[in-house]
């Protein structure tokens, strides 16, 4: 899910920049140990097949895939944390998410895709070797559901303490002086609602990408099994 | 999200807003989202959103197109509106429309100024290996764009992707992607074994357009000044705040007379 600019207080947002700023200072200053000018390209390459993947939605329910778990097992950690960056820079000019949250929005799909090649790599030397495409399916539905929780805890962090704003205006609407408020007062968010709504839409979503990413990361091991799991970087 | 369109829409414009530098655009499109993120005041942000609107008239793109990419984040932002339902529709109105108007600030921006444009001017402040990436990637989605279109219609000509049968087509679909990302791999492999014979030594030039200021830089800039003067009168004046019902009032006198006077594309 994006989360989308104007829902989340300025302290938070500030927060997620900074925060995607030090992770992505700390991701390029580990690629420069490899060969950056032969990543460019491989980068540039999986986060247009990111966007590609966003393109690509089922309009009533606005799901699309990410494909950031499939970038984190191909890329490895860091390239794969840029690479998100990229695309959420890429989507917002396009006013897919969030212009401002894009700090926020990094730090969740790229959470995604961090988790996603470690709990792959986990589970590879858990279960077996031999069924990248199952291990990959399982890799997704449980990074999702962590990279949900970030979310949920971003907004849950956000709203603790509901900043209140100041009353803007107010209209009088009849000559009883009854009013009515223009504008709100504070940002109060019934946290409880929002999860529920979140985790009953969620899941479907998470199947959808556990099925895409775990057929096609199957495709690859068969076809160029050298792909997966390149080199941790 | 149509991407092709929209770069179509960016480089075949000539309104007074595809014309102006991209600075000014910038610097519009900063002004105009600082000023949402500034208020909470339904009145200003509907006034600001029909604004916006009438911009896209001006800009001769068909409105109810890009009034329709920039719609997506409404269906986030209704989430939250759910979760923070008290009752009152203001508040749930407040947060759609920050949502909502914030992306048709930045679906102008990018609907008026060709991509490579935007990158040249954002380059100076992001680290070197993003700015590359940025531009290999704006150069790899057309090519992926075109891979995926002709997978698609393979795949439906061999009856890959028929009616009713999900699980196949899902099956089919996500094959097609591992073959996509194969492609995507070995082509990024031929992008740099082209770009290392022709001298790339880790910077990607791109072009940047120089000029003077002209009439349309003025404007768009004095239309972002605008919407911010409103947003902090709006926020932070005493005694100001009925305002905004004027500048709703203003935003829809605006919308009309530019339907009227305007030739614009409708769909």
């Amino acid at each position: 899910m994006h989360i989308p600019d104007g829902v989340l207080p300025l302290w938070i947002v500030i927060a997620g920049w900074m925060a995607t700023a030090l992770i992505l200072y700390f991701c390029i200053s580990r690629v420069k140990r490899v060969d950056v000018r032969r990543k460019i390209p491989l980068i540039g390459i999986v986060s247009a097949l990111m966007i590609v993947g966003m393109t690509l939605e089922i309009v009533p329910i606005a799901y699309h895939v990410n494909l950031s778990i499939i970038a984190g097992i191909l890329l490895g950690p860091s390239l794969a944390f840029i690479a998100v960056f990229i695309v959420n820079l890429i989507i917002a000019m396009f006013g897919h998410g969030g212009i401002t949250v894009v700090g926020l929005n990094t730090l969740v799909v790229g959470a995604e895709a961090v988790l996603g090649f470690y709990i792959f790599l986990m589970f590879r030397a858990l279960i077996s070797k031999d069924s990248p495409g199952w291990i990959s399916a399982l890799a997704v539905i449980v990074s999702l559901f962590l990279s949900t929780c970030i979310m949920l805890g971003i907004v849950y962090i956000s709203h603790a303490e509901p900043p209140k704003s100041i009353k803007v205006s107010n209209e009088t609407v009849n000559t009883e002086s009854e009013s009515v408020e223009t504008s709100i007062t504070e940002k109060k968010l019934n946290f409880g609602r929002f999860a529920k709504t979140v985790f009953i839409l969620a899941p479907l979503g998470w199947v959808l990408e556990a099925a895409v990413t775990g057929l096609a990361v199957g495709y690859i091991a068969r076809i160029r099994p050298d792909l997966i799991l390149p080199e941790a970087t | 999200m149509d991407v092709a369109i929209i770069d179509y829409y960016a480089n075949h414009g000539m309104s007074f807003l595809h014309r102006a530098s991209t600075l000014p655009k910038i610097a519009f499109a900063v002004l105009s989202i600082a000023s949402v993120v500034l208020t909470s005041d339904l009145y200003l942000l509907l006034g600001i959103y029909i604004s916006l609107a009438a911009l896209v008239i001006w800009s001769r793109l068909p409105i109810m197109r890009i009034l329709s990419i920039a719609a997506y984040p409404a269906i986030f932002a209704l989430i939250f509106a759910v979760a923070s339902w008290n009752g009152s529709w203001v508040r749930a109105g407040v947060i759609i429309m920050k949502a909502l108007t914030a992306a048709l600030t930045m679906v102008i921006l990018i609907v008026t100024t060709p991509y490579p444009d935007i990158f040249v001017s954002i380059r100076p402040v992001l680290p070197k290996i993003i700015a590359e990436a940025l531009v290999m990637t704006y150069r790899s989605i057309f090519i992926l764009l075109e891979l995926m279109n002709n997978l698609v219609k393979a795949l439906r000509v061999r009856g890959g992707l028929t009616r009713r049968r999900y699980v196949s087509n899902v099956v089919n679909f996500s094959t097609g992607i591992g073959l996509l990302l194969i492609r995507g791999l070995d082509l990024s492999e031929k992008f740099y074994g082209v770009m290392t014979v022709r001298g790339y030594g880790g910077k990607i030039s791109a072009a940047e357009r120089k000029g003077k200021p002209g009439i349309n830089d003025i404007c768009i800039a004095l239309i972002g000044l605008l919407i911010f003067a409103a947003g902090l009168v709006i926020r932070f004046g005493t005694g100001m705040r009925d305002i905004s019902i004027f500048v709703l009032v203003f935003s829809v006198l605006i919308f009309f007379v530019s339907v009227i006077t305007v030739p614009h594309l409708r769909t």
